[in-house]
């Protein structure tokens, strides 16, 4: 009878050191029932939103908790302070060249080219494409989208988003780009703070073209998320 | 005097990178911060039930929003249908979506249509069998005729495949006699599906998913 008794006791001491948890798994914990929460107001809205997993390496969009699109980020890059509680909000999606939208008139004066008119009837053989995708159609398609943008969030947060490619865009452009990054932006972030604006800016690039033209078409203005 | 010029731009220019090098090591302290760390003191270990189980509740009132059974997402993007019953894909189609092309009715009226598949969510409101079309306005003002009086002149048949769903404010997913180009945004805002696809994704889903 003392052997069960002395595993009792032991067992007791045992459950009651597990009990203390490590700081890290508390932080964690922490972290995560605060990231629910945020997640949870946005899924009961049954309405699209993205969660950006900047430890994780991705972005997803969703909705009711549920991945629709997943897309894994090749590298981030960031100056200042990106603050990434709560919840936030796009308030703006710039591009240097946003697609535009055809807009038909008939009988009317033409704005733009003729509506897209699917095949009635089948072409001559060698006159039509095999391929659907090599049709010119003029709609609004993934493709027309562009691949390298900017997103402005409600907290200040400003994100560009682009592909590896949409980087390369000759050499002046290139050394924009540099000039932007390594020497305007840390000199906005020093002068910034000390008139109390901190910069808050977060560079995302994607590995192929279509992921960041997936993301331009997905995120409208008003659409809100989770920065983990 | 030119000494003097000289001087001064190079003293304009190291002052230039000594603030310049100021702002790197700022930048780089920040980046060097971040993330930031949390030591565990935001939760007492008295609180760590009660933590625990906040966290499991949350994650069951997740779980319960998620649709059960079978049900369908769109992707107008990649002009992709899929058939989902949980996070398992049943079935994927080759649609077609909306051109995101805008209609503007000369004249009068001055209406105007924007060609785009709707997004958010919605529900199987009405299944239907051999479809007809009942063609709306537009339909006759994109291709410069008059508009019909009578409802019969608007009626098509066989336009719409052997099936339809339709999910809300005049939408429908049916079928189409362009095959050729599903996988393009060229539609009026409908999904077009093609037939074999179609057969199994009516016959699959229910009404109200």
């Amino acid at each position: 009878m003392r052997k069960p008794a002395g595993l009792a006791i032991l067992m007791t001491i045992g459950l009651a050191l597990a009990g203390g948890a490590a700081p890290g798994d508390k932080a964690a914990l922490a972290k995560k029932q605060n990231s629910l929460n945020s997640e949870y107001a946005l899924a009961k809205e049954s309405q699209f939103y993205f969660v950006l997993d900047v430890l994780g390496r991705k972005l997803e969009l969703r909705v009711r908790g549920m991945v629709l699109r997943s897309w894994p980020l090749q590298s981030m890059r960031f100056w200042g302070k990106p603050e990434f509680s709560g919840n936030v909000e796009l308030v703006r999606k710039t591009t240097l060249k946003a697609p535009q939208r055809i807009v038909i008139k008939p009988g009317g004066e033409e704005k733009a080219a003729p509506a897209p008119a699917p095949a009635d009837k089948p072409a001559a053989a060698n006159a039509a494409p095999a391929n659907p995708a090599e049709f010119e159609l003029e709609a609004l398609e993934l493709k027309d989208m562009p691949k390298r943008f900017s997103l402005d969030f409600d907290n200040g947060l400003h994100v560009t988003v682009r592909s590896e490619n949409a980087g390369s865009g000759g050499l002046l452009r290139g050394l924009g780009e540099a000039w932007g990054w390594y020497v305007y932006l840390p000199l906005r972030n020093l002068f910034g703070r000390g008139e109390g604006k901190g910069l808050s800016e977060l560079e995302l690039i994607f590995d192929g073209d279509k992921d960041a033209q997936a993301i331009y078409w997905h995120f409208f203005d008003g659409i809100k998320g989770i920065i983990l | 005097m030119k000494r003097i010029l000289i001087a001064g731009a190079a003293l304009l220019y190291l002052g230039f990178l000594a603030v310049l090098g100021g702002a790197y090591y700022i930048g780089l302290k920040q980046a060097a911060a971040w993330p930031p760390r949390e030591d565990g003191r935001a939760i007492a270990d008295k609180d760590l039930p009660k933590v625990t189980r906040n966290v499991q509740q949350i994650e069951r009132r997740m779980s319960a929003l998620l649709p059960r059974g079978l049900y369908i997402v769109i992707d107008t993007a990649e002009n992709r249908l899929y058939l989902k019953n949980g996070t398992d894909i049943v079935r994927t189609a080759v649609v077609s979506c909306g051109s995101g092309v805008v209609l503007e009715e000369s004249g009068g009226k001055n209406r105007s249509w924007v060609f785009d598949t709707p997004r958010g969510e919605f529900s199987v409101k009405s299944k239907i069998t051999n479809p007809y079309w009942v063609k709306p306005d537009w339909a006759f003002i994109e291709e410069g005729e008059a508009i019909p009086k009578g409802l019969e002149e608007r009626i098509e048949a066989g336009t719409l495949g052997d099936y339809a769903l339709g999910f809300g404010e005049g939408y429908f997913i049916h079928g189409t006699l362009y095959t050729r180009l599903l996988g393009r945004n060229v539609t009026h805002g409908c999904v077009r599906v093609g037939d074999e696809d179609l057969k199994a994704v009516f016959k699959a889903v229910p009404l109200g998913a």
